[in-house]
């Protein structure tokens, strides 16, 4: 194995690791949709407010997910390394 | 009218013109502008589609019931992220699409979020050098 395999095999295992960022806004979406959900539930006539402010907010944070993929996919496509 | 409608316009049209200033903008620093052009008009339509599937799956999440609610908004972010990860990684493959003016237009809908709803406010630029204590 050269040194160029080594690289190669070193950006496969960063890129996995790099595409664990993208579960945790997953998650956090989800259990913000389901809070909202609870709160329209509690106060319907808010529905309008919660959707805005959790739309604002579950944008931004998909943000950090989209960072990691674009390490992930950089790592394997466009790598400047090799 | 959705509830949300009128918030998802605001943004659109944000990100609409900061596209048509960075398109301009394209034409007089880059040696090969068509790449750029088509980076951002590729990544920045792609972003708004998301925003606006993003819009449509929490105003269907807040009328079901929580448990479902959360698998159901999950599951669709699972989607978002996949549509991404293809839009990534066809303008790093492709040769006629720039990568990173691809990438600027994805992230142009969260720009676009804090320049209306932070950066938009005078108090915020008043607060920046301001400790908190000298309020008091």
């Amino acid at each position: 194995m050269n040194g160029v395999d080594l690289i190669k095999a070193c950006s496969a295992i960063g890129a996995g690791l790099a595409m664990i960022a993208g579960i945790g806004p997953g998650i956090g979406q989800g259990y913000a949709a389901g809070k909202g959900a609870e709160g329209v539930g509690r106060q319907p006539e808010a529905q309008g407010d919660i959707v805005r402010t959790m739309l604002l907010g579950a944008a931004v944070a998909e943000t950090t997910g989209i960072y990691g993929l674009i390490v992930a996919l950089i790592l394997l496509f466009a790598n400047p390394f090799f | 009218m959705t509830t949300s409608y009128e918030l998802e316009k605001a943004i659109i049209k944000r990100v609409l013109i900061t596209m048509t200033v960075l398109i301009l903008l394209a034409f007089f620093t880059s040696q090969n502008p068509k790449t750029w052009i088509l980076g951002y008009v590729f990544g920045g339509l792609i972003g708004i589609l998301n925003f606006l599937h993003l819009g449509k799956t929490l105003e269907r999440a807040v009328t079901m019931n929580p448990g479902k609610a959360q698998g159901y908004a999950s599951s669709r972010y699972m989607l978002r992220y996949l549509t991404t990860a293809v839009v990534i990684a066809i303008s790093l493959k492709a040769d006629y699409l720039n990568g990173l003016a691809t990438i600027i237009g994805l992230l142009l809908v969260k720009f676009s979020i804090f320049s209306i709803h932070l950066f938009d406010s005078k108090e915020y630029y008043k607060r920046i050098f301001k400790r908190r204590e000298d309020n008091k």
